[in-house]
């Protein structure tokens, strides 16, 4: 069957780069796009320029506004879908408007993970049953960071001076630290772990990446928080191990998104840790597919990456269009701190019989890289301040190519040279 | 230098880009609103466009040059080296091209000239 319409529900990247790809390759059929905000916007910036005022909220939009009139797409801002029922091909609105396609795709994204920190919990509203759920902590200097209303209100904490606790040591978590430096803000950043991100980028990069946040002035501690009580200056953190609460005018939670599948598990669609989908972004109901933060590709973890969400995009429009799928690719990350590009590909192991850490240049030296190599095979690489290494890399390790640990550690051995090989 | 209009702006040799890069020429050279890139393809032609990367304020000389596309080397934009025109998010603006012409092994560019 032909399809002839479809209903995109999410306007982040996920959700845009879906009708976008749809319409590039030739969809001619009827395309609506939902979206919570009333134009789609780019997510990562709001840790970084958009929360230092640098930029914004036009600049950081997904795409002109004009585009969507251009692309035939109808956009449906300042919206949210309350209830689907699939087999009818239905979304209903908030406002109790009912839009049918003869295919949904689910483009939800996530929330900020609320940690079981007293204070924190009790003063959760109760979630909403379905859809994009705005659920938050109520308590004004208690922050998350997923929407541009969230970023809005954790800027107006962030004056010279203030006093920040940031939990979580992750990606956003750094970045805002690094953020929230330039503005001249005192910050203390807490993780369990030691150092954050070594899975990711492994032991001796993270290591450096963490030891960043001392050089620039942050506070950065080896602990969980307790509680987080109102005072009367503003949120006093019990760290553990400390023997006395903190004092802090702000505190940003930090700790990882839950995705949003609530449309979906109403509907009686299978989800477990998310919207569960097959290779080709298919959920358990063969007219609805899920991409980006929401969905989760059975027996595998979510990317939860920008790349990967736009990826998804990609796929769920050639399952439309009975098209091939875009190629498999190395994943692919990016991340700003302390005016330090850092990106990532494929995967980073720690070594061990089989498998090797080569280096290229200096640890701490920007420009470097660092390799995981499997014989002489790239499985992964963590770039700081170069991308074209990152970008050799993905494309090595894309090709399956065979490469020297000899030639990735030589600076004067270009990376480009070894895929002409 | 050579600068007449007619014969273009002489601005490097040929040999000097390796295929797949790119080298900046300052606008006060050029004299551009903005640096210009002279950009090599991996099949060894020459492209020009704006330096700086429509999305936030990367040189897209120092971006990965391959099929027809220059990658902006902070997240990955992707414009095309003919048209300027943005084939990959998440830049949403087109940039601008001027042409190039290669003679004896010299690049010259023709700066606000459509290639």
């Amino acid at each position: 069957m032909t399809v002839s319409s479809v209903l995109v529900v999410g306007g982040g990247i996920a959700g845009v780069s879906t009708v976008a790809e749809l319409r590039k390759n030739g969809f001619v059929g009827e395309l609506t796009l939902l979206s919570a905000d009333a134009v789609p916007y780019d997510r990562p910036p709001l840790s970084k320029d958009y929360l230092a005022g640098a930029r914004d909220l036009e600049s950081i939009a997904l795409q002109p506004a004009e585009w969507y009139a251009d692309q035939r797409v109808s956009l449906v801002g300042d919206t949210v879908a309350v209830a689907m029922r699939p087999d009818a091909g239905e979304v209903e609105l908030a406002d109790g408007q009912v839009l049918t396609a003869d295919r949904i795709v689910l483009a939800t994204g996530g929330r900020a993970v609320l940690p079981a920190i007293a204070q924190v919990r009790r003063d959760v509203p109760a979630a909403l049953p379905t859809g994009k759920r705005r659920e938050r902590p109520v308590v004004s200097p208690i922050h998350v960071l997923r929407e541009v209303s969230d970023a809005d209100r954790l800027r107006t904490s962030l004056v010279p001076g203030a006093r920040l606790l940031i939990v979580g040591g992750g990606l956003i978590g750094a970045e805002v630290a690094s953020t929230a430096r330039g503005l001249g803000v005192e910050v203390v950043l807490v993780d369990p772990l030691a150092p954050p991100l070594a899975a990711a980028v492994g032991i001796e990069v993270a290591t450096w990446l963490h030891g960043l946040h001392a050089d620039h002035g942050v506070e950065a501690l080896t602990t969980t928080v307790e509680t987080l009580l109102e005072s009367p200056t503003g949120i006093a953190a019990q760290l553990k191990g400390e023997p006395d609460s903190r004092e802090f005018d702000a505190v940003l939670l930090a700790v990882g998104l839950v995705p949003e599948a609530g449309l979906a598990e109403a509907a009686g669609l299978e989800t477990s840790r998310g919207i569960l989908v097959d290779a080709d972004q298919t959920t358990s109901h063969p007219s609805v597919l899920a991409v980006g933060d929401c969905s989760r590709l059975r027996d595998h973890h979510r990317a939860e990456h920008w790349e990967a969400a736009q990826l998804d995009g990609a796929r769920a429009a050639a399952t439309i269009l009975g098209s091939p799928p875009p190629p498999a690719t190395a994943p692919w990350w990016w991340s700003d701190r302390y005016g330090l590009h850092v990106e990532g590909v494929g995967e980073m192991r720690s070594p061990d019989a089989e498998h090797q850490t080569v280096v290229r240049g200096v640890v701490g030296e920007p420009p470097f890289a660092v390799f995981t190599l499997r014989g002489e095979r790239l499985l992964g690489a963590v770039a700081v301040d170069d991308a074209n290494a990152a970008k050799a890399a993905r494309r090595l390790i894309d090709r399956a190519a065979d490469v020297r640990a000899s030639d990735l550690a030589d600076p004067t051995q270009s990376l480009r040279t070894l895929l002409r090989r | 230098m050579d600068t007449g209009n007619s014969t273009g702006i002489r601005v490097a040799s040929v040999d000097d880009i390796p295929e797949g890069e790119g080298i900046a020429i300052s606008s006060d050279i050029t004299g551009t609103e903005d640096d210009i890139a002279i950009l090599r393809d991996d099949d060894g032609t020459c492209w020009a466009l704006n330096d700086t990367c429509t999305h936030e304020t990367a040189s897209l000389a120092e971006g990965w040059v391959e099929d027809g596309d220059v990658e902006c080397p902070l997240h990955s934009s992707r414009f095309n080296l003919k048209t300027g025109k943005v084939d990959g998010l998440p830049a949403t603006r087109d940039t601008v091209p001027h042409r190039v012409e290669v003679r004896d092994g010299e690049v010259y560019l023709f700066p606000n000239e459509r290639p």
